[in-house]
C-alpha cells in the first residue's frame, strides 16, 4: 500500500526529528485509510518516556499516550495510521528492536537525522509473520493538512 | 460474556470487529478464547513462550491488569477488557569508544591512587562511577563526548549492543571500589587496595580483551529471570563479550 503525505506534514516530521536530536523523537501518524492508500493528514507529538540516556537510542510511547492519541484522532475524525520516529546519526532502516516491537498494519516512518539535520524519511510495514519490515513507498503530495 | 476491545492495528485479524465477546472467568481464559476464535492474532499478542508481549497492555475497566493480578485477574460477565498498544522502537546501540574512555580513566586514576597511596583519589573515582550509574552514563564518558570525539582524537565505535548491562557493570564496579575505599579508611590496607586492584583488573579486561564481567553477570541474572534484568545478549555474542556487529 502507498503512504500519501503532504509536503507540510513531512516537513513537520523532519522538524520534530531535528528538535529531538541527539535523542530520538517519536509520535503518531493520523490520517485516513481508503483501503487503497493511507493518507497522513496530521502528526501527534508525544513525549518520549524512555529515561535519560536511553532516549538517544530508544523511544517509548506508553499505553496512556496511545489512548490519548486515539482520542485525538477521533476528535479530528481521523485514524491512527502508524508511528514516526527518528534515527539520530543513523540510516532510516528499521532496527531489530524496531521489528521486535512493531505492530502489524501500521506504517512506520523513520527519519535519519545526521548532525541535527533531517535528511530523508522512509516508511516501513511489518509482515504478517512478524519476520521482516517491507518498505512502503511514500508519495509526497500537496494535500490539505489538518494541523 | 466479557468483551474484548480490539485496537485498530489488530482489526484486520478479527474481520474488522472492534469488540469481540469471549468466554472465560479470568483474563488468561478470555485471551485463550479470543486466540481460539482468531488464531492469526497469536504471534502479535504472545511471544514464543506464550507470554504476553511487552508492548501489549490489557486494561480491565481502564486499569492495567499488570497492576491487578496479571493474567490471573478474574473477569465478571459484563467486564470490558481493552487491548492497548504501547509503542516502542529505536536503535540498539552503544558507543564503545565512550565506554573505553571511561575504562581508561578508571584504570589510570585508580592506579595513580595506589601509587601515590591516596585513598581519596580512589574515593573520587568511586563517586564519579556512582554518579554515572545514577545518571545512566559512563562516568568519564563526558571526556569523550565533550573533548576527544569533537577533536577527532577518538573515533566513535557504535556497536549493536544493549546499554543496560554496561550501566549495571559500572554500578557493580562502583560498589566494589566504594567498599575498597571504606576498608582503606578503616585501616585494612591490604584488603582495601586488593579491592581497588580488582576494579582495575576488571576494567582492564574490558578495555584490552573486550570482556565485560559485569555485563556477563547481568546476562546471567537475566537468564535467571531476575526482575529488571530484561535484555538478552546481542546476536552471536558470548554474554559479556564485546559485540562484533556495527549498528
Amino acid at each position: 500500500m502507498n503512504l500519501e503525505i503532504s509536503t507540510e506534514v513531512l516537513r513537520q516530521i523532519h522538524r520534530h526529528g531535528e528538535a529531538a536530536y541527539p535523542e530520538e523523537g517519536a509520535g503518531l501518524l493520523l490520517g485516513s485509510d481508503s483501503g487503497l492508500a493511507c493518507t497522513v493528514q496530521a502528526i501527534l507529538d508525544l513525549p518520549n518516556t524512555r529515561e535519560d540516556q536511553a532516549r538517544r537510542t530508544r523511544y517509548l510511547l506508553s499505553a496512556e499516550d496511545y489512548l490519548r492519541g486515539e482520542a485525538e484522532a477521533d476528535r479530528l475524525g481521523l485514524e491512527v495510521l502508524g508511528v514516526f520516529h527518528s534515527h539520530p546519526d543513523h540510516p532510516n532502516r528499521p532496527s531489530e528492536f524496531d521489528r521486535e516491537w512493531a505492530w502489524p498494519n501500521y506504517s512506520y516512518i523513520i527519519t535519519s537525522v545526521w548532525s541535527g539535520r533531517a535528511i530523508e524519511s522512509r516508511a516501513w510495514r511489518l509482515t504478517d509473520d512478524r519476520q521482516q519490515f517491507v518498505e512502503e513507498p511514500i508519495a509526497v503530495r500537496d494535500l490539505e493538512s489538518n494541523s | 460474556m466479557p468483551t474484548i476491545k480490539v485496537p485498530s492495528p489488530l482489526r484486520s485479524y478479527t474481520n474488522g470487529q472492534a469488540e469481540v465477546l469471549v468466554q472465560g472467568a479470568t483474563v488468561a481464559a478470555a485471551m485463550d478464547d479470543f486466540i481460539a476464535i482468531y488464531p492469526s492474532l497469536q504471534p502479535h499478542l504472545f511471544n514464543g513462550k506464550g507470554e504476553l508481549r511487552p508492548f501489549v497492555n490489557l486494561f480491565l475497566n481502564s486499569q492495567d491488569v499488570r497492576h491487578l493480578q496479571g493474567l490471573e485477574t478474574p473477569l465478571a460477565e459484563d467486564d470490558r477488557l481493552m487491548i492497548v498498544p504501547s509503542i516502542a522502537g529505536g536503535l540498539e546501540q552503544v558507543d564503545h569508544a565512550a565506554l573505553r574512555t571511561n575504562q581508561a580513566f578508571i584504570i589510570a586514576l585508580s592506579l595513580l591512587a595506589f601509587i601515590l597511596n591516596q585513598p581519596w583519589l580512589a574515593a573520587f573515582v568511586a563517586g564519579m562511577m556512582i554518579l554515572g550509574t545514577i545518571l545512566r552514563v559512563p562516568a568519564f564518558g563526558f571526556m569523550y563526548w565533550r573533548i576527544f570525539r569533537p577533536l577527532g582524537w577518538i573515533a566513535p565505535e557504535v556497536l549493536k549492543d544493549n546499554p543496560e548491562p554496561h550501566r549495571f557493570a559500572q554500578g557493580f564496579g562502583a560498589t566494589v571500589l566504594a567498599v575498597g575505599v571504606a576498608v582503606l579508611l578503616a585501616g585494612a590496607n591490604g584488603l582495601g587496595w586488593g579491592l581497588v586492584w580488582l576494579v582495575i583488573g576488571l576494567a582492564a579486561l574490558n578495555l584490552l580483551v573486550g570482556f565485560c564481567a559485569g555485563c556477563a553477570v547481568y546476562y546471567w541474572l537475566s537468564r535467571l529471570k531476575a526482575p529488571g534484568f530484561v535484555q538478552a545478549p546481542p546476536e552471536d555474542t558470548f554474554p559479556g563479550m564485546r559485540p562484533k556487529a556495527k549498528a
